[in-house]
């Protein structure tokens, strides 16, 4: 590690000097400056598209707006820095205003909205030729001269602030929490992220980075132009940023630097350009996805490689350690009292009853099953419960709390949920999968608390080895345990599990048995859909049996196994 | 002259491109589950090849041949040879394919003719017809009429015929689909093509009126979006979507100067979004 940090203090130092040194032909103060400030604009389309992987193909319109504004603005007579301010300040709130109506829906329309907004961008600024300067541009002037070396000091301190702000921003909770709603949004907003508003919240932050860099880039040419807000430019903004490396800290500057120094060092380079960024665009999503710095990495590793992570993996088997004493569910919801009222639920698609008039309750320390053939509407049970569908009809009630309007991620802290198929992060590890829930409850946590934290909750589940380890470099068979140690932690009034023990052997099954055993002892209701009718058996304290959207018996588990009717609907087909 | 009819031809004119392009759109969007951005590179492309093949001199209608056909095999190798293989990668990378395909395609063609528009002659010649104090060429007749017919066409292959039951099967369940015999990648790559040569089509019909560079393939991408958007992605609704687009950003251009129809489309592209922001399930985004 302290080697990787002196190399990257020394590439910095060095960086920052090339200009100077006469050793990289081409590379001069000038150029230096604008790749700078250019990189500085990008560190926002790295934010958005980069680490969020929202598809801001329109970036440098929030490029080019501030300057125009501030522009305008001084046109009007107003001082230099009160423009800037309120350049930027318009832009920051045009793209809130963008993510609001855009972020909502499914991410072709922010890609065709943000490209759209481009095209606006640079068509106004051609079109009002008497405010913006038109196809020329707008002059801008500062009411100082700076010199080109004071121009280059300026760039490379606020390129430095940019790189050092965005590292400060994209680690620990931010980049669990970017990685999760990346790769999975349904997981997301079940762990209790609010995606759009996190969303919103990330186009705002990267358009202002944006128009940093652009605002600084305007008045150190001297003209804001159409053409550098429009399509074109962004297109090769994110060019620059593939290029380089995507969510990484230093892709943008990497990209920007290497792409800015081709052109520059190559003649009659004009005609070839846009084919240039294109392919160069286009082969690196097609076979480099991390971009250089990936590549760089590589290199890195086999030049330094690290120590092989031993994976052993035999989970659940031997002793089973105690879990943990969670503090568990608040006192005035004591064992027994309901946790969980389903009142004549019903959900319909179209003429499809796929839940119809279903009522039960789920108490305090009780573990309740759901059995039933498929398209019984177990599933659609479950989504209603945790949000993800709305009920057509009946309430549901979560500790006497009707749930009506109460949206996926707002229910997060109360209910920890797993799925038929585990929905955990492949790029982080096992201990960053259990601490991304912590992350998004109420009450607050430093990070070496939920690191703490997270790491009884492993040992408590057996899995203390597997902590350090990517997902992606453990086997399938884990992911169930994983998936249910993250629902479980932070205590959850309700843990909603879906088909926990599928895929386990007998040995495995006894392990659940036990932690399931445990889980209700801490006072959780506990809801489980399952099709192993012996599994339910052996741990459910009730069991309610549904067919065709409707329960079709309710009991304890000896007297359903005996019922005339479930065995004919449901059990008869299995025996 | 009339302004209020002449608005009323030149909207048909591109409201028959922009369906065209959204039926296209919208057929590779839902058998394949790509927005191709690329998509109205195929237009930009068959104008520019028909400009170049004809300053090489080749008879016109092999020109138009050659132009077409390129167009749509570029469309469909692009499905063949870059997306179908990487399938299982994330919908947002296969969305940053196509822009990169987009941005080649610009490339290439500035490569090809320089940055300036061109055009080519149009196909049907003769006087304009005057009719209500408008006027429209023969050629924009054509293309109105073929524009609605091929649009048109399109829901009766989709319910009439094998290939098009196939596709629609494709559309709605391609797991589904594949279980009970369908060929979906062939159902995908037919609807690559379709989207190929209707919008090279439209091209050739369309540019010798206006002209073509090597930046209208995005914009035309993004108003047959926006046409499909309109439908709800429906390859019918589209044609009816098209139309009424293409009419009102003409009534817009006439009355209010070209250019404000760029934020005029994107206008419009707010409020389809607001529209349709209503139908997303509450919480928001994706759906389970």
């Amino acid at each position: 590690m302290t080697l990787r940090a002196l190399a990257v203090a020394a590439a910095c130092i060095i960086t920052v000097v090339l200009p100077y040194l006469d050793i990289l032909p081409g590379w001069t103060p000038a150029l230096a400056t604008v790749s700078a400030f250019m990189a500085l604009s990008l560190i926002g389309l790295n934010l958005v598209f980069g680490v969020t992987g929202m598809l801001a193909f329109g970036q440098a319109a929030f490029v080019a707006l501030p300057g125009y504004l501030a522009g305008v603005v001084q046109g009007f007579g107003a001082p230099f820095l009160l423009a800037i301010a309120l350049g930027l300040a318009g832009s920051v709130l045009v793209a809130r205003l963008m993510a609001a109506i855009f972020v909502r829906l499914p991410g072709i329309y922010f890609a065709i909205g943000t490209l759209g907004f481009a095209f606006v961008i640079e068509g106004v600024a051609r079109a009002l030729p008497t405010i913006t300067g038109g196809a020329s541009g707008l002059v801008l002037e500062a009411p100082f001269a700076l010199t080109r070396n004071a121009w280059y000091a300026v760039a490379a301190a606020a390129l430095a602030l940019g790189i050092w702000s965005f590292a400060w921003l994209a680690r620990g909770r931010f980049l669990r929490t970017m990685k999760l709603v990346r790769h999975d949004e349904l997981a997301a907003r079940v762990v209790g992220i609010d995606v759009v508003r996190l969303k919103t919240h990330v186009f705002t932050i990267a358009s202002a980075y944006s128009g940093i860099g652009g605002i600084l880039m305007a008045y150190h040419v001297g003209v804001v132009a159409p053409e550098n807000g429009g399509v074109n430019a962004s297109l090769e903004a994110l060019a620059m940023v593939v290029i380089g490396g995507g969510g990484a800290v230093f892709g943008p500057v990497l990209g920007t630097a290497l792409v800015q120094w081709l052109f520059a060092i190559s003649s009659e380079a004009d005609r070839y350009e846009l084919l240039i960024y294109g392919l160069g665009f286009l082969l690196v999503v097609l076979y480099l996805p991390g971009g250089l710095v990936d590549g760089l990495r590589k290199i890195w590793n086999i030049v330094a490689p690290l120590p092989q992570a031993s994976v052993t993996a035999p989970i659940l088997t031997g002793q089973l350690p105690k879990l943990l004493p969670v503090a568990a569910v608040p006192t005035a919801d004591g064992p027994g009292s309901v946790c969980l009222g389903v009142k004549k639920v019903a959900k319909h698609f179209g003429g499809l009853h796929a839940v119809d008039e279903v009522s039960f309750d789920v108490r305090f320390g009780q573990i309740v099953a759901l059995i039933g053939p498929n398209g019984a509407g177990k599933s659609t049970l479950f989504n209603l419960i945790s949000g993800i569908e709305r009920p057509t009809a009946g309430r549901i009630l979560l500790r006497d709390r009707d749930m009506a309007g109460v949206s996926i991620h707002q229910r997060g802290a109360d209910i920890g949920r797993s799925f038929q198929v585990p929905r955990l992060v492949p790029n982080l590890t096992v201990i960053e999968n259990i601490m991304s829930r912590l992350d998004h409850l109420p009450n607050f946590m430093n990070e070496r608390d939920k690191e703490a934290t997270a790491r009884a909750q492993l040992a408590a589940f057996n899995l203390s080895q597997l902590a350090d380890l990517l997902l992606n470099q453990i086997g399938i068979g884990q992911h169930k345990l994983i998936e249910l140690a993250r629902a479980s932690i932070g205590s959850p009034a309700l843990l909603l599990l879906d088909e926990p023990a599928v895929g386990f052997t007998a040995l495995e099954v006894d392990r659940l048995v036990e932690l399931l055993q445990m889980l209700r002892s801490q006072g959780r209701a506990i809801l489980i859909v399952e099709h192993n009718v012996d599994f339910v058996a052996r741990i459910a304290d009730e069991i309610i049996v549904m067919e065709g959207g409707r329960v079709i018996g309710h009991d304890k588990p000896a007297a359903i196994m005996s019922n005339a009717a479930v065995q004919r609907a449901y059990l008869g087909a299995l025996i | 002259m009339n302004l209020f009819t002449q608005a009323i031809f030149s909207g048909l004119m591109t409201g028959a491109v922009y369906a065209l392009l959204g039926v296209g759109l919208v057929l590779v969007y839902r058998t394949a589950r790509v927005l191709n951005l690329a998509h109205g590179e195929a237009f930009a492309m068959s104008g520019i090849f028909m400009a170049l093949l004809l300053a090489w001199s080749v008879p016109f209608y092999l020109a138009i041949v050659i132009a077409v056909g390129a167009s749509v095999l570029l469309a469909m190798g692009l499905h063949r040879f870059i997306l179908r293989p990487r399938g299982n990668w994330p919908p947002g990378t296969l969305i940053l394919i196509t822009l990169g395909a987009a941005f080649v395609a610009r490339g290439v063609m500035i490569l090809l003719v320089g940055t300036d528009p061109v055009s080519f002659p149009a196909i049907f010649d003769g006087d304009p017809i005057r009719f209500a104090g408008g006027a429209i060429t023969l050629q924009g007749i054509v293309l109105v009429v073929f524009g609605f017919s091929a649009a048109a066409a399109i829901g009766i292959f989709l319910t009439r015929t094998q290939t098009g039951k196939q596709m629609l099967a494709t559309a709605e369940n391609p797991y589904a689909a594949e279980l009970v015999g369908v060929d979906v990648e062939r159902s995908r790559l037919i609807a690559y093509g379709i989207g190929g040569l209707y919008s090279a089509l439209a091209g050739i019909l369309l540019i010798p009126l206006i002209a073509v560079d090597f930046q209208s393939g995005l914009s035309m991408t993004m108003r047959g979006f926006i046409a499909a958007a309109i439908s709800g992605m429906s390859p019918t609704g589209v044609l009816l979507s098209g139309f009424g687009l293409g009419l009102f950003e003409s009534m817009i251009g006439a009355y209010l100067g070209a250019l404000v129809q760029d934020p005029v489309m994107f206008a419009i592209l707010i409020l389809v979004a607001l529209w349709q922001s209503r139908n997303v399930r509450f919480g928001g985004g994706v759906r389970a």
